[in-house]
């Protein structure tokens, strides 16, 4: 047992919740919309700093008070991306690397309208908004069970995990409005000759998944010691790779993704500082080597890579026609 | 006394815009023609500088005989040597140039060929996001890697005209050394595009299963077009650690990537011509901004922000109303097509 | 997979779209090309040394400093203390009697070494032959080469890396190198008792060299050290702190000296806060996150006392002058003074008066003025006297604490390091 474990271990609890908040909506995203959306990134630093504003402007220290805010802003933000740039390349017939870079630039635009929104705020209040500290909020407890301390970020996260696993888990397998959703991801063209109205149901996943993704935005306000606009960014790496490791298809894999990208970040790297005296900094790479090692061995479902059978073959033998 | 310096406006605006058009061709080449979404040009980039810096600070101070376990080029004592020792023989340094060139070519087109594997295996939208991320593992795993200076990076680096007194004549030379590898990278890449092998690029691009049902052999033909771009890219990084004269992990910003995509989409997406028009506009606009800001006394929002917004919202608008750019994407014209239209007087073709 | 589909919709009209496009970028490059000329053309009218009312002489002062990425924090603090000294400038100067004002050109560098290179750049291009800045190490290196051959004096106020203390170039720090600080640094640890110490630092060129310095100091003191860095730039450090604690409770560590910025350090005292293996041992900080708001709130605070957390930086303790310009700073902008803010003030006023001792705007005469002028010059960052490479010769360093008071917690400056031991100049901890 590595010495002081029992911290490790409830990092390591607290980071799955945090990737499954943020990655189970990639997923469901993708799967729906067949998006590969940069602009998530953003949503995680717009959920955050929709908080600070609040906490910083206006004092506010109600949780639930910014992650509703959280969610209503967010959530219309995602819709209004859709609307205005997705849908109509989609609609156009653009190829999905094209979408991805679109959203791209939607991503850079919107990383540095926060940006000017913290540098317009700051000549107003002089207080800095580059870098906020950690918020404590007033209407969440933290909690002491025996010798250890369970911090208010660890009883949110835990809460909102719970609570967004079950709604999915309800709305997608119990209601028609998910089985219509689950349609149009697996077949678009087909849920709509059926009746099914597929822009507004489109529109209205971009709009809860973006909001379930500023929630945990929220959470981390109260979790990190210090926000900056580049929080999103910083984690895209590992909410993609727990994204991919399920496939963008399937939402359990993603949360089994959560929890072993959490386990090798927290856990797997004090184990191999402990004992191989790896330096903590690699830690991204034990990430990055997930993500290659998922992509090569087990490319997402739908992916439109793969090399053809032809050239799985021998390199000795050469293709006998001609060009 | 004063004065704008029009002269040494334009040459170090051209030396960049140089070392970035190059990025921004073989980008066209590979995404724009080939279809190769290729989102880690920072890697070959910032590879082949480098290569490219330890190549010439390890060999200059070991070929005067220092002995460079015991003082290294990324130590003080090294960097004070490599000043000393950096400008003295105009052969070294111009064969040291040329040496690190070549090998930058070769270890980052190496290192583009070994990549088309995995962008293979996995398709295009899912490797941008792996091709992005690689830059920055890159910077990490440089930071802890002892030889290249780690979290010092290298410095001193000599400049192949270092022996030159006169520092206005350094940099024209060396401007018109950038413009020439500028040159050579937009001719090759014009050759490579302008013959069949340029068609079987766009077949792939455009409907790759029909070509692979025309019998093409794919994952051969991306990979060779990997392979030149990324050498060239690495060639644009050496000639950047040769102008800085110093290279640290920092370069491996994903920044570069956008800023040579937002050059591809504004100039034309698969118009050559039009990556150096976008390449141009840049620069240009970066280096105007830095005349024109100062007259503005303190702004409530950095300027920085105002561009990158602009450069984001640009690659949406672009793409939105009219994914061409700038200047539309040219049929080829391989020289067969040429002597055709030659003889048959503009008809065909 | 259709990457051009675009190619395949629309025919007819599409056509027309190429056209005006074309017509746009016709019309646009000549615009964009025409406006830098302009501009520049009425650079050459405003900014010169042309003949301004009252028939005073203008010198231009450049600036590149980070008004935008990692440290726009510092930036913006440094913008706004450049004013003051740029009016105290032109004040002292008028009050001498000569007829001269001096002008700042200021530039955002973004904490890029090629944006930092391109302003140097366009500075020179305007004629300037002056510049304070650039703020990191790496944007030093990257502009050295330039700066030598065009006989361009830079004179950066934090740039602390080894490597760049070179004689006889145009780079000049008003700062002190770190292997100063580390000696103060590890003075107090051994002197508040610490005797087995881990050294948790950023993986930077400022960390690793303060490191090694560390290291050095304490294995002459037969103090035990074991180094651990972080990864610079992740947005939480829970995982990095973990370890920390981890790596004190396996090797029975006494202390943690900690180098680190503004936000790391932040982030990471908060995860520490809520360690108890981290609460119980003492505590030792670089100047990197001292001046940050968010080491101010309850959670640190509080932490701050349990461990009697201390600091050192450099800092010309009970200085009028920085007591002066920190008061100013704080009524006028309504902000505390950040790091490196009097080097920064400092080497703005090197730099007029080196210019009027030099006579005329040369790069070269002014190099040889600047060196004579700093070693009669006191200001808010102490004597500012260079040493043979151009850095700062004597830096002295103060110890700082983070107290509770009636308004909530604030930085104090409660110690200072002299002639080889710290004396506390006021108890920070009950």
């Amino acid at each position: 047992m590595i010495p002081g474990f029992v911290q490790t271990l409830i990092n390591f609890v607290q980071y799955a919740f945090f990737y499954m908040i943020f990655s189970l909506p990639l997923t469901l995203s993708y799967r729906t919309t067949k998006v590969i959306n940069f602009v998530h990134a953003n949503f995680i630093t717009y959920g955050a700093y929709i908080a600070i504003f609040l906490n910083g402007i206006v004092g506010n220290t109600s949780m639930v008070f910014a992650s509703l805010s959280a969610f209503l802003i967010v959530g219309s933000i995602a819709v209004l991306n859709n609307l205005l740039v997705f849908a109509p390349l989609q609609k156009r017939g653009s190829s999905p690397a094209m979408v991805m870079i679109s959203s791209m630039g939607l991503w850079i635009a919107y990383k540095y309208i926060l940006y000017m929104l913290t540098d317009i705020v700051h000549f107003y209040t002089y207080k800095n908004f580059v870098s906020y500290g950690r918020i404590t909020y007033s209407d969440i407890p933290s909690l002491s069970i025996g010798e250890v301390n369970l911090s208010q970020a660890f009883v949110a996260g835990m809460f909102t995990v719970v609570v967004i696993v079950l709604i999915l888990y309800l709305i997608l397998e119990k209601t028609r409005m998910g089985r219509a959703i689950r349609a149009i991801a697996d077949n678009a063209m087909l849920a709509e000759v059926s009746g099914i109205p597929r822009s507004l149901l489109i529109n209205l996943t971009w709009f809860i998944c973006g909001g379930i993704v500023a929630i945990g935005g929220v959470v981390w306000t109260s979790f990190s010691g210090a926000v900056t606009p580049e929080v999103g960014d910083s984690m895209i790496l590992q909410v993609f790779t727990t994204g991919f490791i399920g496939g963008l298809v399937s939402l359990l894999r993603t949360g089994a993704g959560a929890l072993l990208i959490a386990f090798m970040e927290n856990i797997g790297i004090a184990l191999l500082n402990a004992y191989l005296g790896i330096p903590v900094s690699f830690r991204p790479f034990l990430t990055f080597v997930t993500l290659i090692t998922t992509l090569i061995l087990f490319p997402p479902l739908g992916a439109g890579g793969g090399l053809p059978y032809r050239f799985l073959k021998r390199r000795s033998e050469k293709c006998s026609d001609s060009t | 006394m004063f004065g704008f310096d029009i002269v040494g406006f334009m040459i170090s605006w051209l030396t960049l815009f140089g070392i970035y058009s190059i990025l921004a061709i073989t980008l066209n080449v590979e995404s724009g023609i080939s279809g190769i979404t290729n989102f880690g040009k920072v890697v070959f980039y910032g590879i082949g500088a480098y290569v490219s810096a330890m190549l010439t600070t390890y060999l200059i101070l070991m070929l005067n005989g220092v002995n460079v376990s015991e003082i290294p080029p990324y130590n003080i004592n090294g960097v004070i040597l490599l000043g000393e020792l950096g400008n003295k023989n105009p052969a070294l340094n111009i064969g040291l140039f040329l040496l690190a060139i070549i090998l930058s070519f070769i270890v980052a087109g190496a290192i583009g060929y070994l990549l088309t594997y995995p962008i293979l295996r996995v398709g295009p939208e899912f490797v941008g996001f792996t091709l992005l991320s690689s830059g920055e593992l890159t910077r990490i795993f440089l930071l802890h890697y002892e030889p290249v200076g780690a979290s010092k990076g290298l410095m001193g680096i000599p400049n192949p005209f270092g022996w030159i007194p006169d520092s206005r004549i350094r940099q024209i030379l060396y401007l018109m050394l950038v413009l020439g590898f500028l040159a050579l990278t937009f001719i090759t890449m014009k050759k490579l595009v302008n013959s069949p092998l340029g068609r079987t690029l766009k077949a792939v691009r455009d409907d790759e299963t029909a070509a692979l049902c025309m019998g093409k052999h794919v994952p051969k033909i991306k990979a060779t077009v990997l392979f030149i771009g990324s050498g060239f890219s690495g060639i644009a990084g050496a000639l950047l650690s040769y102008y800085f004269t110093s290279v640290n992990p920092n370069m491996f910003a994903p920044s570069v990537t956008f800023n040579a995509w937002a050059m591809i989409i504004l100039g034309g997406f698969g118009n050559l011509v039009g990556s150096l028009l976008g390449a141009a506009i840049i620069t240009l606009v970066d280096r105007a901004l830095t005349f024109i800001i100062p007259l503005l006394g303190i702004t409530v929002i950095s300027p920085d922000y105002l561009r990158w917004l602009i450069v984001g919202l640009l690659l949406v608008i672009v793409l939105l109303v009219n994914p061409r750019g700038l200047l539309p994407e040219k049929p080829i014209e391989t020289p067969a097509s040429k002597e055709m239209k030659r003889e048959t007087g503009e008809e065909g073709g | 997979m259709t990457l051009m589909a675009a190619s395949l919709e629309k025919p007819a009209s599409s056509k027309k779209i190429p056209l005006n496009i074309k017509l746009i970028a016709l019309i646009l490059i000549p615009l964009v090309v025409g406006l830098a000329i302009g501009y520049g053309v009425a650079v050459v009218m405003m900014g010169g040394a042309a003949p301004a009312p009252k028939e005073k002489t203008v010198y231009n002062i450049g600036l590149t400093i980070p008004l935008s990425g990692e440290l726009s924090s510092i930036g913006k603090i440094w913008e706004k203390v450049v004013s003051l000294a740029i009016e105290d400038l032109n004040n002292e100067v008028a009050a001498c009697g000569l007829n001269v004002e001096f002008r700042l050109v200021i530039l955002d560098d973004a904490t890029s070494d090629e944006t930092a290179l391109q302003n140097v750049q366009s500075l020179h291009q305007q004629g300037i032959k002056v510049i304070v800045g650039p703020a990191a190490s790496s944007q030093v290196k990257v502009v050295k080469t330039y700066a030598d051959d065009n006989k361009i004096v830079i004179i950066s106020p934090s740039s602390t890396a080894p490597t760049l203390a070179i004689p006889g170039d145009f780079i000049f720090r008003t700062v002190g190198s770190d292997a100063g600080q580390a000696k103060a640094l590890s003075t107090l640890a051994y002197q508040e008792g610490a005797r087995k110490l881990v050294i948790f630092f950023r993986n930077d060129e400022y960390g690793n060299a303060f490191a090694d310095f560390l290291k050095q100091y304490f294995e002459e003191k037969g103090v035990s050290v074991s180094k651990l860095s972080y990864q610079t730039g992740l947005a939480d450090y829970a995982s990095e702190v973990a370890t920390l604690a981890s790596r004190v409770q396996s090797e029975g560590a006494d202390g943690v000296i900690l180098i680190a910025f503004d936000k790391d350090g932040a982030n990471i005292l908060s995860h520490a806060a809520e360690s108890d293996i981290l609460s119980n041992i003492r505590w030792f900080i670089s100047e990197g996150p001292h001046g940050a708001g968010e080491l101010l709130i309850a959670a640190v605070g509080r932490f701050a006392s349990k461990v009697r957390l201390y600091g050192t930086r450099p800092l010309y303790i009970a200085n009028p002058l920085y007591e002066d310009l920190a008061k100013r700073v704080r009524e006028k902008f309504g902000i505390e003074l950040g790091v490196f803010c009097e080097h920064l003030y400092d080497a703005i006023k090197l730099a007029g008066w080196a210019i009027i001792r030099a006579g005329k705007y040369d790069g070269e005469a002014i190099r040889n003025a600047l060196v004579e002028v700093a070693k009669t010059y006191y200001g808010p960052s102490g004597w500012t006297m260079f040493d043979s490479a151009g850095d700062k010769a004597q830096q002295d360093y103060g110890v700082w604490a983070i107290v509770s008071t009636a308004e909530g917690y604030k930085f104090k400056d409660v110690g200072l390091f002299e002639r080889g031991s710290i004396v506390f100049t006021e108890q920070a901890y009950p």
